[in-house]
């Protein structure tokens, strides 16, 4: 019993000082976030008006000038913000590289986990992502807009941040085209239309571009096996719906496991029958044993497999073909040049 | 020929050329069905070229039998007869009908020893996979050591609440550590969180060898001290009355336990109840006695995962779903059927 008692007063202790910590933190950052109200834009808007239109009532200014940004996001929810957004959280890696991509990096004040691109994000303080996302830790960075996916989180967490005044974004890119919209939904949010809209085009170019070139190269039809973890930890393919069997459809190529929906635990005696001419695997390689081209050559009961006969392994290792961000160009570039021109 | 119960005698010849003709027939069906349909006569011809070494015609078909599916029907068998054993083994020793590695946490224990060995990249020069072996052995016997500790401390009776409940909390515990080292992992996230998710695809003549030798080994250990298991199931002071050495046989069978417990989940990963449902089987057909419940278990648990793998493998065709899947499916129904029979014997 006394032992009990003694570890009831230590986590009332621990509670306490964590309490007095975590207020400590909030209170610290609101001093910082009065940088970003409205008064300077006001101000602007009022100095504008008079010598530009005198004869215009002043009342129209305020709702003309600063016009709020009104978008939806990618659940159909409607955000408004008065202002392009300063204090940014994104927790999911692609939303990052995409800020990262339209000049907008300088606004994160918080990052998944998870978010490894460019190596500048390593700057920025981690939240936790996902199921473990911790709304304590999101609401103390303030942030005005928190970028998210719709994988992980509950209605009742959105409210509760919605609350706290952070404006939740969803973005849920499936596809290419769902990453041309979540480029433009970012860009919006943060005033950078211009800057989003010519990420796209530069997407749109390179792929139009790769189309072109496949188009005119009027071979037989080649198959390509996507690995996203390696056999010593169970077989998981890339299938339909995928960013990967997008990009292989556009430069010609067929999936082997275009019948599995998504990502799946393939069984390896498909792999062999189904021979692909090219292996693209996106593991990672840490410096020990062999790396993963190494490894799939070999691999026993394999040497049959067209792809291994000719080493036509391509190793993908920054997840250039598994996020809906501007970086899917550069793979679908890398898997053009690899499988076309290495010849 | 089974009716001869309590005569405190194993099974005899005939029984044994029995078991071995069930494990083969299922050998058999499990190398001829799988994802990919190859006719039988090519599966029979391929095998029996390879068995009589002749040269064989490198094809996709008989790359599918020899390097895929062999290795891994054999690994399968051998897990599933090693877990069984192992099982019936703890619940002789500590007279509890609950114990398994699972239900134990020392899997979980063998799972956090194989992730460390991955996350900090321990590896032996020259033996692939030994780093992981190594350590989820060394924490296999850590864990029954710790568990076990505990729960002599707490309730020198052992019962079978006690052990259960502490194995639970350790499972957690480990489960905790886990993902601890989980997060602070980095990069290699995605090859840890493929490991927990255990498997046994990609198992390769070399895992079938080693686990066949810690299973001739250590299984022999276990079956050689049936005598003192069966003086055990009664009572350890029994066991002691009739001159069992307690602590040495205890002892003995921790270690053989642990040894291949860390095996079978440095190769497959953790793979549920089939060291808890094998034993209970084989107890309802072939009564207590463990001179027969070892030897049984190990054929039925092989006979078992064989089948549960085969499931495994095919159900979902071109997909695999986790043997943990089928095995937990069938062991879950199987535990709460024997949990209310024996509940309602007390009541």
């Amino acid at each position: 019993m006394k032992l009990f008692q003694k570890f009831l007063a230590l986590v009332l202790a621990a509670a306490m000082t964590m309490s007095l910590l975590t207020g400590c933190t909030v209170s610290g950052s609101e001093t910082r976030s009065p940088e970003t109200t409205e008064a300077p834009a006001d101000a602007d808007a009022q100095t504008d008006a008079p010598t530009d239109a005198p004869t215009n009532p002043p009342t129209d200014a305020p709702t003309d000038a600063p016009a709020g940004i009104i978008v939806t996001d990618m659940m159909g929810r409607e955000i408004t913000l008065t202002e392009p957004a300063t204090r940014v959280v994104a927790l999911t890696a692609s939303d990052c590289e995409i800020l990262y991509a339209i000049g907008a990096g300088d606004t994160l004040v918080g990052r998944g986990e998870y978010c490894d691109y460019p190596a500048e994000v390593f700057d920025v303080p981690s939240v936790e992502s996902g199921y473990e996302m911790n709304l304590e830790q999101v609401i103390a960075l303030q942030p005005q807009v928190l970028l998210m996916s719709t994988m992980a989180q509950s209605k009742e967490q959105v409210e509760s941040l919605e609350k706290a005044g952070i404006q939740v974004v969803v973005s849920n890119a499936q596809d290419i085209e769902g990453t041309y919209e979540a480029i433009s939904l970012i860009g919006a949010l943060m005033g950078k239309d211009a800057e989003a809209q010519a990420i796209i085009d530069n997407m749109k170019t390179t792929f139009d571009d790769l189309a072109a070139k496949v188009s005119a190269n009027t071979g037989e039809e080649k198959t390509v096996y996507f690995e996203v973890s390696p056999l010593e930890y169970g077989l998981w393919a890339a299938g339909n719906n995928t960013f990967m069997n997008e990009i292989a459809e556009m430069l010609g190529l067929t999936n082997i496991f275009a019948d599995v929906d998504g990502w799946g635990a393939v069984s390896e005696e498909q792999v062999l029958t189904r021979d692909p001419d090219y292996i693209v695997t996106i593991s990672m390689y840490f410096g020990e044993g062999p790396t993963p081209v190494e490894e799939i050559l070999g691999r026993t009961g394999w040497e049959n497999v067209t792809a291994v006969k000719n080493s036509a392994i391509l190793n993908l290792q920054n997840n250039e073909l598994s996020r809906p961000a501007p970086r899917l160009a550069d793979g679908a570039q890398m898997m053009y040049d690899f499988v076309y021109e290495a010849k | 020929m089974f009716n001869q119960r309590n005569n405190g005698e194993g099974f005899n010849a005939l029984a044994y050329l029995l078991f071995n003709f069930i494990l083969i027939l299922t050998l058999i069906l499990c190398v001829c069905v799988g994802s990919v349909n190859i006719p039988f006569t090519e599966t029979a011809s391929v095998i029996w070229k390879a068995l009589t070494r002749q040269a064989v015609e490198s094809s996709s078909y008989t790359a599918i039998i020899l390097s895929v599916r062999l290795p891994r029907v054999l690994c399968v068998a051998l897990t599933g007869a090693a877990l069984s054993i192992s099982g019936a083994a703890m619940q002789g020793l500590l007279k509890n009908p609950l114990a398994d590695g699972s239900t134990l946490g020392v899997s979980s224990g063998a799972s956090l020893g194989a992730v460390l060995a991955i996350a900090f990249g321990i590896t032996i020069p020259s033996l692939p996979f030994s780093g992981t072996m190594v350590m989820a052995i060394a924490f296999a016997f850590g864990s029954l050591l710790i568990i076990l500790s505990l729960a002599y401390k707490l309730d020198y009776s052992l019962a079978t609440n006690t052990i259960i409940l502490i194995g639970v909390i350790f499972s957690m515990f480990m489960s905790s550590i886990i993902s601890l080292v989980t997060t602070f992992a980095g990069e290699k996230v995605k090859n840890i969180t493929f490991w927990t998710m255990g498997s046994l695809a990609g198992s390769d003549y070399n895992n079938a060898i080693l686990l066949a030798a810690a299973l001739l080994i250590f299984g022999t250990v276990i079956a050689c001290h049936a005598r003192e298991l069966n003086a055990f199931a009664i009572g350890e002071d029994n066991a002691r009355h009739i001159g069992v050495n307690v602590k040495r046989v205890r002892l003995t069978i921790l270690i053989c336990v642990s040894a291949l417990i860390g095996v079978c989940v440095s190769i497959g990963g953790t793979i549920g109840f089939v060291g808890l449902v094998t034993p209970h089987i084989v107890r309802m057909i072939f009564g207590p006695n463990h001179k027969r419940l070892l030897p049984a278990s190990s054929f039925c648990g092989a006979t078992f995962l064989m089948l549960a793998d085969l499931i495994a493998r095919t159900l979902l065709n071109p997909l695999e779903l986790p043997i943990g899947v089928v095995t937990s499916f069938v062991g879950a129904l199987l535990f709460i059927y024997i949990f209310y029979q024996s509940r309602r014997g007390q009541g």
